[in-house]
Parts: structure tokens; sequence; C-alpha cells
């Protein structure tokens, strides 16, 4: 045993060294599959754990390696903490006979059985308010450390927070995040001021605060924190609180749950862009207790400081760690205490599907293998997709019921899987698009009404678009992609939770199986629609 | 949990080469000689530097994509100077940092750089264009990119980008001494600008040392050893103790380091010497010339 140095590792092996090679690793099978990764299971030979790695697609030569990928990577390698899906390392796979071909790139990460989101898809789980507690405690020491270390996420949501069967919460997906220039958040002063700009771009719409809504750019890390409470109120909920179908849809939720915003709730607001030019928004009280009145006052108390119109105000994941929610009765279970659920992954989901009548629609951006999958192919070629605007929360009419769909988003449907991806780099259409997923069969119920018996699900749901970095001055001939946006891999590697049938784990509330409304749609990229300001508003950070 | 100090440190220090890793170069073991590779290295440092003052790029991106770029060339497990064009990484190396930086460049505006810096008759670099500037400009023929050219080396910069990430086992965070050296110096209580732009200067030349200093000592010793060194050049007098120990660097650290910075101006008007009249090889055919031209001396 070699000491940690700052040339070697705990195992001896110097800090300093190009990647593993993929034969380290048995394949156990493919987990799912998204716009710019496919996610497999594997064991590593060398110590025999269980990981799940993401591999990198370079189709798209235009700008080199994915920018987010890397962004992704460097992020990743600098942060340690139990809370924060840890990189563990990099691999390649060579191809055979050093030929032309590129080889692959694989992020190996742990295995995580979960998402939070799939978990609460799932009908027969019902979180404890003490389970509810020991996540969000996790959430917030994850999301503390993130900020401490001045970094913003800017994609907190319940879709990319992974659990495993430990009870162990972790925040993943850092294909948004980006260093944040200002002093990190101080016990008592909420989020802090920013001094610079940031983009809007950021954050799936329905995890997304109001100060961005309405267009500030000198935001803070209080971003991250309303996430936080969109998640919080889901886990009480069983699905996301705030659903909007579009950008103004979306304010409009927010300030019916929390009251219009004034000058007092939120001052500077009326000074802000505005949501789509709309800047007027009634004068609404808010119903946050009312909507919540089963939780105790406290649970509502933290939520409603976590869903703070100001900014400025809104609590600090500091703070919110020491409210007195988390030292109420029922205290907060231990992770190892919770119960585990059999994980379960997209792909197995995917096999179900074939007897189920009504299929979604193809995801336009999504994954890229469906052609090859029996079920999908059917399913999209049965019910091609129709842009009607219909609040529907059957997952079929997910794909259809986009309010605005963007130009060639029919078109895309067609596009073969190779092509869309060679497209990716330059169609803004597909911004949105990549998220998606495979249906998801419910677990544990006898065969329901098609429409509720699959779930979107997706490793990578609101893969938010891109934008165009035009961030040195007089701009460049060649296009610059916002890091952050478009490449990016598939993070949420570590998925989800394959329910087989009558495998009830955590099921001691009956009450979920009567939920009717169980199908969530996944949010998704919000920008899909905005092609056309994206152009505009692309002034990335300066 | 992580300890916000452990996490901290992280972010300020780099991942050290080993003595086998500096002993064993890929180049080496190919047969390159080590003072062949010492000078091909520092001229590609040269070179990266230059490429990025050309694109404007600012110091601290420049300064990471030399250690980037030192980087490649370590350890069994990394470059070979005869597999690899020395020209290409360096504008991987610049590329890549630059794209992770707030500062992106485009592949055409590098590539045009670099065409221009390796040419043999209008570089402005003493290692690439031996002969000497002359009043006429040069034919822009023997520096301007074709589209053709150009597509085929933007294909080259990818795989090249790639193939660093790969060696590098994607470990692109460098931690650089410029900032915490300005903290130590407000620490130390000097104020003189002098001093200052002097340590600067120290920093910057080490990025071309043939020691590898950025990658065998970590930021706060490079930062001492550039103060050090700049007060007792610009005559200013530090505090009346062992003052490095505050910064956890100990004598002996301090000591190499200073004669290795020292030692930097030497080595450059060595190099230049010895090439004199002469371009540094920047590619393989180059190398491999080099080679053959010295067996041939040796005969």
């Amino acid at each position: 045993m070699v000491a940690t140095s700052l040339e070697r590792q705990g195992n001896g092996s110097p800090r300093f060294r190009g990647c593993t090679n993929i034969r380290d690793f048995e394949f156990l099978g493919k987990l799912g599959e998204g716009t710019f990764g496919e996610v497999y299971k594997a064991r590593s030979k060398r110590d025999n754990t269980i990981v799940a790695l993401k591999k990198i697609l370079m189709h798209n030569e235009r700008d080199g390696f994915p920018i987010t990928a890397l962004r992704e990577i460097k992020l990743l390698k600098m942060l340690s903490h139990t809370n924060i899906l840890h990189l563990r390392e990099m691999a390649v796979e060579r191809s055979k006979g050093e030929g032309r071909k590129k080889p692959s790139m694989y992020m190996v990460t742990p295995y995580m059985e979960h998402d939070l989101s799939g978990l609460l898809e799932n009908p027969s789980v019902r979180f404890t308010e003490a389970q509810i507690k020991c996540y969000m405690l996790q959430l917030l020491e994850g999301l503390k450390y993130l900020h401490a270390n001045s970094i913003l996420h800017r994609d907190m949501k319940a879709a990319n927070l992974l659990i495993s069967n430990k009870g162990v919460l972790q925040i993943a997906d850092f294909g948004l995040a980006r260093p944040y220039e200002e002093p990190p958040p101080q016990p008592g002063k909420g989020g802090g001021e920013a001094k610079r700009d940031y983009t809007t771009l950021v954050v799936t719409r329905w995890y997304r605060p109001p100060e961005l809504l309405l267009q500030l750019r000198r935001y803070t890390t209080a971003i991250d924190m309303w996430g936080v409470g969109c998640v919080f109120g889901e886990m009480f909920k069983g699905k996301p609180i705030l659903a909007g179908n579009s950008d103004l849809n979306q304010a409009h939720l927010i300030f019916n749950l929390v009251g219009s915003p004034t000058e007092e709730t939120m001052p500077g607001w009326s000074l802000l862009p505005g949501c789509d030019g709309v800047k007027s928004f009634g004068n609404r009280p808010g119903r946050l207790s009312e909507v919540f009145r089963d939780q105790s006052s406290n649970a509502v108390s933290l939520l409603r400081e976590l869903l703070r119109l100001d900014w400025k105000k809104r609590i600090n994941a500091i703070d919110a760690l020491n409210h007195p929610y988390f030292a109420d009765p029922p205290l907060p279970a231990r992770p190892g205490e919770l119960p585990s659920f059999e994980d379960s992954h997209e792909l197995d989901r995917r096999r179900f599907r074939s007897n189920r009548a009504v299929m979604p629609p193809a995801p336009t951006g999504g994954s890229i293998a469906m052609a090859t999958n029996g079920s999908w192919t059917t399913a999209s070629g049965i019910r091609p997709p129709v842009a009607e605007n219909k609040s529907s929360r059957l997952p079929s009419a997910v794909r259809s019921s986009r309010p605005h769909p963007s130009a060639g988003h029919g078109h895309s449907q067609a596009r073969s899987s190779d092509n869309r991806l060679a497209e990716s780099h330059t169609s803004q259409a597909r911004l949105d698009e990549e998220s998606h997923s495979g249906p998801w069969r419910r677990g544990g119920l006898p065969p329901k009404p098609p429409a509720s018996a699959h779930q979107w699900h997706s490793g990578n749901m609101g893969r938010i678009g891109r934008e165009r970095d035009y961030n040195r001055a007089g701009g460049r001939p060649e296009i610059y992609v916002d890091s952050h946006v478009h490449a990016h891999v598939n993070t949420n590697a570590v998925d989800y939770s394959r329910e087989r049938d009558n495998n009830i784990n955590l099921s001691t509330d009956r009450h979920d199986q009567s939920r009717e409304s169980l199908s969530r749609r996944r949010s998704r990229s919000p920008f899909a629609r905005d092609g056309a300001r994206d152009t505009d508003r692309a002034l990335y950070r300066r | 949990m992580a300890t916000p100090a452990s996490s901290g440190l992280k972010f300020m220090s780099n991942a050290l080469a080993t003595p086998e890793q500096l002993s064993n170069s890929s180049s080496s073991i190919d047969g390159v000689a080590p003072d062949l590779e010492a000078s091909i290295r520092f001229a590609g440092a040269l070179l990266t530097q230059a490429a990025g003052v050309y694109l404007r790029l600012s110091q601290d991106i420049i300064a990471q994509a030399i250690v980037t770029f030192t980087r490649f060339w370590i350890g069994s497990e990394g470059g070979s100077l005869r597999i690899y064009n020395v020209k290409d990484v360096s504008a991987a190396a610049l590329y890549l940092t630059a794209k992770l930086s707030f500062q992106p460049t485009s592949p055409r505006s590098i590539l045009n750089v670099y065409g221009f810096l390796v040419s043999k008759e209008a570089s402005p670099l003493w290692c690439t264009n031996p002969s000497p500037i002359t009043e006429k400009p040069p034919n822009p023929e023997t520096y301007v990119l074709t589209e053709g050219q150009y597509q085929a080396q933007r294909l080259g910069l990818m795989r090249m980008e790639a193939l660093i990430l790969r060696t590098l086992g994607f470990n692109t965070h460098v931690a650089l001494p410029h900032t915490v050296s300005l903290t130590y110096l407000q620490t130390l209580g000097v104020t003189a600008p002098a001093v200052a732009r002097r340590v600067f200067a120290h920093l910057n030349a080490a990025l071309m040392s043939p020691q590898l200093l950025y990658v065998t000592h970590q930021p706060n010793a490079l930062a001492v050893a550039a103060i050090y060194l700049a007060a007792r050049e610009e005559g200013v007098k530090l505090v009346n103790s062992e003052w490095w120990e505050v910064f956890d660097v100990d004598r002996e650290e301090l000591g190499f380091l200073v004669v290795a910075m020292r030692s930097m101006e030497g080595f450059a008007t060595a190099e230049l010497e010895k090439w004199k009249g002469r371009a540094v090889p920047m590619t393989v055919e180059e190398v491999e010339a080099e080679i053959e031209r010295r067996r041939a001396e040796g005969e």
C-alpha cells in the first residue's frame, strides 16, 4: 500500500496517467441510450465493483471533443463529496487494428439503482416523511458543497438525482454546470448577489426559478435552491409540482402557487425584461399552504423559503440544513435504513412495451437506437406526432402536446438516428428533443389502460438546448457552441427503477395505486421554441 | 464527507509526474536523445506561447496549454516525438485549453496562426524560421492555408485533441502559480510593481524549463521561488526569517527551484546558439531527419 501523495494515488498508481482500457470492464448489459451516449452496466475486473459506463459519442466532429462532456468531466474530476456522483475514471475502447476509427471514450461512475424521478413514478413507492427528510438533507449537503466550491449546477431536478439502494442520494449531470464567479453563499444571506451576467438558457423549465423566467441574467446560487424546492414539493406530491407547458405558462403556474410578484415579494422584478414580453401577472395571493395542507407547518415553511420569489432572500443550502423541519419528528432516516427497491433501467422497460397498445411517438432527438427496437418503430409508425395543444398528462401525449413545436420538429421524426446526430450541431430544432426516454412500465400493477401504463423515462431529460457562444468580441466565423449545452452525454447513467411486476418493496401505501394521473411527463428542455430568439439571446456569459 | 480543505487543495494543486515517468519518456524509449527532446519540447512551448499571443488568448490559458503540452510527452505512456508532430500537439493543446476557458477559439484561427508560425519563410520565431528577417514581406503562399489544407488539418486537430485527452486521462485541470503568487506578495507586504512583474516573468519563463518545473512542483512552490528570486533581483528586502515555510515550501525545494529558474536565461541562450541557422524539428519527419543527421555526423 502506497501512501497517497501528490504523485501517486492510494493504490500506488500514478495520479498522472492515461485512461483505463475498456477491457478492464466486463459488460453486463445496456442500461439506456441517450442522444449523446449509451449507458452500460459493467463490472470492474480490477476490484469487482459494479459501475455504469457512459459512452461519449463522437458523431459531431465540427468542434472536436464535445465541450459539454469535457466540462462535465473536468468539474466532476475536481469534486469529491458523498452526495455528488463520483467520476471514478475514464475508460477508452481502442478499435481493433488501430484503424481509422476513433476510439470510444467512457465515463466510469458508480452504479446507482434509481433516480428520484423514476422512484416517484413508481406507484408502489410512497415516500415516508423520514425518507423525504433523508433525501432532502443529502441533496442540501451536496448542493452546499457545490456552492461552497463556487459551482452552479443549473439543472437541478428529480431526474438528475440518483439514488442507490443504500439510500444514498447523489447529484448528477453536470452538463450545464459552470463555475460561479461570485463569493459563495454565507449563512443567513441567501444566495447573495451576482455581479456578472450568465446565460438564462439553463434549467429545465419545470424547475426553472421565476427570476430566470423573467430573464434575470445576474443570477446566483439561488437558482439551484428553487429547484430543490420543486423537488421537495415533488416528493410530497409524487409528481412535478410546476409542470408548465411553456415559459409563460410556467410563470403563471409559479405565481398561482406562491403569489404574484410585487415589489415586496420580489424586489426588482418589474425591472426585468419579463417572460416572453409579458410583465403583468395579476394579483394573486398564493396558495402554497392550501396546496400542501397535508404537510406539517415546518414542511410548508421550508418549502416557502425555497420557493421564495425574492432570489436575494431565498434560503441557501447552509441555512436550509438548519431548518427546524429537520428537527421535527419524525426525524430524518439514515440512508442505510431506507427500504430498497429493485433497480431497473430503460432497456428492460422497453421489453414490455410491445404488449402495450399505445406507444408514445418516437422522441425526435431521443434514443439513438430506437430503430433497432421493434416497439419503438412500430409505435412511432402508428402514432405520428401531432402538434396539439392539450395538457394531457399521459405519456403518449408528451411528444405531441408540445405547445410550440419547433421548426423541423416534424421532419426530424423521419430522420435516421445518425442523421439526427449529425445535424445536432446545426439544428436548433433539436434543442429539446434530446430528452427522451423510454416509456416505462409501471411497477407492480396489473395491466392498466395503456396510456398510464407507460412512463417517459429518460436519463437525459431536459438536456437543454444549446446556445452559441460569441463571447469574444466580434464573433468568429466558426460557431461556438456553448459548451454547456449541446453535446451532452447522458449522465443519468445509472438509471433507474425497472419495477417488475409484483415487486413492491416499499409498498405500504395503497393510495398510490389509485393515482390515476401518475404518469408523469418528463420535463424537458424548453428551448425548442426559442429557435429564433436564441441567436439574440446568445450572448453567452460575458 | 470531504472536508473543504482537501477539496480546496484539489483546485490549487496539480497531478505531478513520478520519477519513473520523468526518466522514461516515450521519446527516449524510441531513441530520441535527451538533449534533442529537451530542445524540441522547449521550441514547442515557445511555439505554443507565440500562437497564444497571436490568438490574443490570455496568459493563463496559454500557460495551461503549455502545461498540458508538457504533460503529453511525459512517461512511457505519453506521446513520442517519433510518432506525433510537435506542432500538432501544441495546436491541439491550445485549442483544447481555450475551448475549456471563457475564451474559446476556432479551429480555423488556430490553424491559420500555426500555419504562419511554422512557416520556414514567414515565421517570426527563431526556432521555425532561422533565416534572418528581411525587409521584403514573405510570400503569402508560404503561410496562408488553402481551404483544402484547412479541412484536412482540422480533422487532424480533432484527432490530436482526442488523443491528448486519452493520454492524459482527461486531466485537463491545471492549477497555475500566478494568482497565488500575488496573494503571497501581499502577505509579505511587497507592494513594488516591479517585483510582481518580475515574478510573472519568472513564472512564465519556467513554463519552458527543461526541468519541467510545472509537472514536478506545485504552484505554491513555484510562486515562492519566483518571489524569492524577483525580490533579490529587484533589491527588495523580504522579512528576515524563513518565510517560505509559511507557504509550505522547504529550503531544499526552494533552492532547487531558484537555481532552475535562474538557469532559464542561460538555457534559452544556449538553445538559440545551438540551433543557429537551423530550424528545430517540428514534425516527425524533421525529427527523423535530425536523428539521421546526428547519426551521420557521429560516424
